[in-house]
């Protein structure tokens, strides 16, 4: 209730002002900087993904730079010449979702069994870590050598008196899940209705309700792009495919290598911050330790999984170093957006196609990781 | 429902052996108290009926099952713990009904069990909170209520009530009295708080250094401690103890301590000049009114140090004959320092014992 403002109550607001004052005047350096060079900056790749900077005379002392629009972006993703950097998006999904699935999975696997204190456990922790130690240029280059076609692991069959792997791992030109670019609407709402049907069947054992409103939207999606899906637009004028290409698999396993100890740490920090108390209680509730990490732990160190998911993706949309140091910048096949945004810019000299691929860079990342922010700072607040 | 026995139980870690062949034998339905100061190994056989750690050497069982290689959830107990071990990320219901949901319970079977211990609780309308938005003792209660939905034969409770404030504690001390009027199931309740073991049990099981001092009831240990340890470890305030020489003199004998001389009342098995340690309860000793009731031999003049009024009590600090000691008075005492005063001294309840041994001498 407002009420007269007492004395020190008026001290009280001037002392906080006074607060505010200098800590705003503490933190005005570093948001100038950060102002400038990262969200300045940002702002600078935008404008100029919207212009047309590039071609012969890009390099000019005073290049001419008009406004397109978006025609960068449409280029990029329905052009005729976009078909590279289609298939390094492609790839760049795949790269992360196995990245995930991968990493996040070993590092878990890994985690549980430190987790139940195996002999020489603090011995294996630090193996296990040690990769995360390693420059991607490192990595890369012990896994090119370790990929090559007549050593490495091709021949680990051999130790054992089998005949020796063939596999073309960071060479190969086989490409599997493939798909037409043109019918990527399709696709896509393909996806989002297989999403709502998993997700409504999952939920139908314990709340029959919910998973009605996500299976009804799941079913008519589907049922409708199967019976009317010729109606809706193509994203090109031609038939182009892209698919996951195989020799993308060499570089996610290193990625995965590195990758593995680093969510083993996070989990087993999560995993020792349980008390045994809590082990101990569910050991007696009958859980075995399958069920206990499956109905204790994992959903208590559910932070960890986001933090690592957020950290992971946006490692795998900027990877660059690792790939160039395994296939070198110019393996079509092993492609990424952020090689091509090099290439792109530093090659071609062309600043706005490249800038545009930056811009796209960022609004995948900043997708998945503003939620992640939001979510964190409301739990913040609400303590 | 279910009978406990120990069987020269023994418990090491690595080479410390902290248990030493413990034999103890739980009645159905009885409610125990396993009490002593920390490191005592009380935590460390509670923990071995229940499961968490594996016994050493001997036997434990249950039902008159030996049960030491049977796993914790198929030995039908519950556990309480100190913190009490709540699922943080899951609400009320979800934490009583796991371990149903464990044992592969129906739905309608978990929601009934769940919703019966509830309404015991008092915890009907908090059903679906999570434990952060609970209180300490509500916690405690929804602690207390994961254990009985599973119906277990033996409740084990490890001191349950320590993390409450002592308000809390005394209300939820009652509330566990009278829970296990109404279930009537066999408790194991490990504390150090000698209060709630002569306030919940049935009998007490005093432990020091992992050996059992002495098995009792609460009068029992009080009045006919066993040893030094077990006197001066029941009873607040602690007990009068101190060094003295007995004498005989035909039928009458007597105990020297310092320059006090008590008579002493009733025939002892002591030798004339035997050194003893003389125990004094302290509320052994009266002052007011309630002096006249004693013979005239008994009341003796004493020195305040100092007087404690706690509220319809006092305690009072004073000498006798250069030994100091406390006595637990009824009413106010309004006493200063250096004032005389006429104390009477029940002489039925002295102890003895040997300074040696430090077993009690009857």
């Amino acid at each position: 209730m407002p009420g007269p403002v007492m004395p020190d109550q008026a001290i009280g607001t001037s002392m906080r002002n006074k607060d505010r004052i200098s800590a705003f005047l503490t933190l005005l350096p570093s948001i100038i900087l950060i102002g400038i060079f990262v969200y300045g900056f940002i702002g600078n790749t935008f404008w100029i993904s919207l212009s047309d900077w590039g071609g012969a005379a890009a390099l000019a002392e005073n290049p001419v730079k008009s406004y397109v629009g978006f025609a960068n972006y449409l280029d990029l993703f329905t052009g005729f010449l976009g078909g590279g950097f289609r298939q390094d998006l492609v790839n760049a999904v795949f790269y992360s979702v196995m990245l995930l699935a991968g990493a996040i999975g070993i590092g878990l696997i890994l985690a549980m069994l430190l987790d139940n204190k195996p002999r020489g456990e603090s011995f294996f922790r630090t193996v296990f870590l040690y990769p995360m130690s390693l420059s991607f240029i490192v990595t890369g280059t012990i896994w090119r050598w370790m990929l090559a076609p007549q050593g490495g692991v091709n021949i680990l069959p051999t130790y054992v008196g089998l005949p020796p792997l063939r596999f073309p791992w960071l060479s190969s030109t086989d490409a599997i899940l493939l798909f037409n670019w043109q019918n990527l609407l399709p696709i896509a709402l393909y996806l989002v209705s297989l999403v709502l049907i998993i997700w409504g069947l999952w939920r139908l054992k314990n709340n029959p309700a919910k998973a009605l409103v996500l299976l009804i939207p799941g079913v008519v999606v589907g049922g409708s792009v199967w019976l009317w899906g010729d109606l809706l637009p193509q994203a090109l004028f031609m038939e182009e495919i892209h698919g996951f290409n195989t020799a993308t698999f060499g570089i996610i396993m290193a990625t995965i290598w590195q990758y593995s100890g680093y969510t083993m740490a996070l989990y087993l920090a999560g995993f020792t911050g349980i008390s045994q108390d809590l082990r101990d209680a569910a050991m007696l509730d009958g859980a075995s330790t399958a069920k206990y990490y499956r109905y204790i732990a994992l959903p208590m160190v559910k932070p960890i999984t986001i933090s690592a998911i957020i950290i992971l993706s946006h490692i795998s949309l900027k990877m660059f170093d690792l790939i160039f140091a395994m296939t070198g910048p110019d393996n079509g096949q092993t492609g990424h957006p952020a090689l091509n945004m090099y290439l792109t810019t530093f090659r071609a000299n062309d600043f706005a196609r490249g800038a545009a691929i930056a811009i796209i860079l960022f609004i995948i990342a900043a997708t998945f990781i503003i939620p992640y922010m939001i979510s964190s700072y409301r739990q913040r607040r609400s303590r | 429902m279910a009978q406990v026995e120990l069987r020269d139980v023994v418990k090491k870690f690595g080479s410390t052996q902290v248990v030493h062949g413990t034999n103890l034998t739980i009645e159905d339905n009885e409610f125990i108290v396993l009490v002593g100061p920390s490191g005592c190994g009380k935590s460390t056989i509670l923990r071995m009926i229940a499961g968490l750690e594996s016994v050493s050497g001997g036997e434990i069982r249950i039902a008159d099952k030996p049960i030491n290689e049977v796993d914790p959830v198929d030995r039908n107990v519950a556990m309480v713990f100190q913190n009490y071990a709540l699922y943080p990320h899951m609400t009320v219901f979800d934490n009583m009904a796991f371990s149903l949901k464990m044992a592969g319970d129906s739905k309608q079977e978990i929601l009934r069990k769940v919703n019966e211990a509830a309404e015991i609780l008092e915890l009907s309308p908090y059903l679906n909170r999570k434990p952060a938005e609970l209180s300490g003792g509500q916690r405690q209660r929804v602690a207390m209520g994961r254990a009985i939905v599973r119906q277990p034969s033996v409740f084990l409770f490890d001191e349950p009530l320590s993390n409450l404030d002592a308000q809390l504690r005394t209300q939820m001390r009652m509330e566990l009295k009278k829970l296990h009027l109404k279930m009537k199931t066999t408790t194991i309740y490990v504390t150090h708080d000698q209060v709630e073991a002569m306030t919940l049990a049935d009998k007490i099981v005093i432990l020091k250094d992992g050996f059992i001092q002495q098995v009792g009831s609460p009068v029992e240990v009080f009045e006919r401690p066993a040893n030094r340890f077990v006197a001066g470890f029941i009873g607040n305030p602690p007990i009068n103890m101190l060094p003295g020489v007995f004498h005989r003199e035909g039928e009458s004998s007597s105990v020297t301590m310092g320059a006090l001389t008590l008579p002493v009342p009733e025939a002892r098995n002591l030798q004339d000049n035997q050194r003893v340690l003389v125990g004094i309860r302290p509320d052994a000793i009266k002052a007011g009114d309630s002096v006249t009731r004693f013979p005239k031999e008994w009341r003796f003049t004493v020195d305040v140090v100092v007087a404690e009024i706690l509220g319809g009590q006092s305690l009072l600090e004073f000498t006798a004959g250069k030994n100091t000691m406390i006595a637990e008075l009824e009413g106010r005492i309004l006493a200063r320092q250096g004032e005389s005063m006429e104390l009477g001294f029940d002489l039925n309840r002295l102890l003895f014992f040997d300074p040696e041994t430090e077993l009690a001498l009857y």
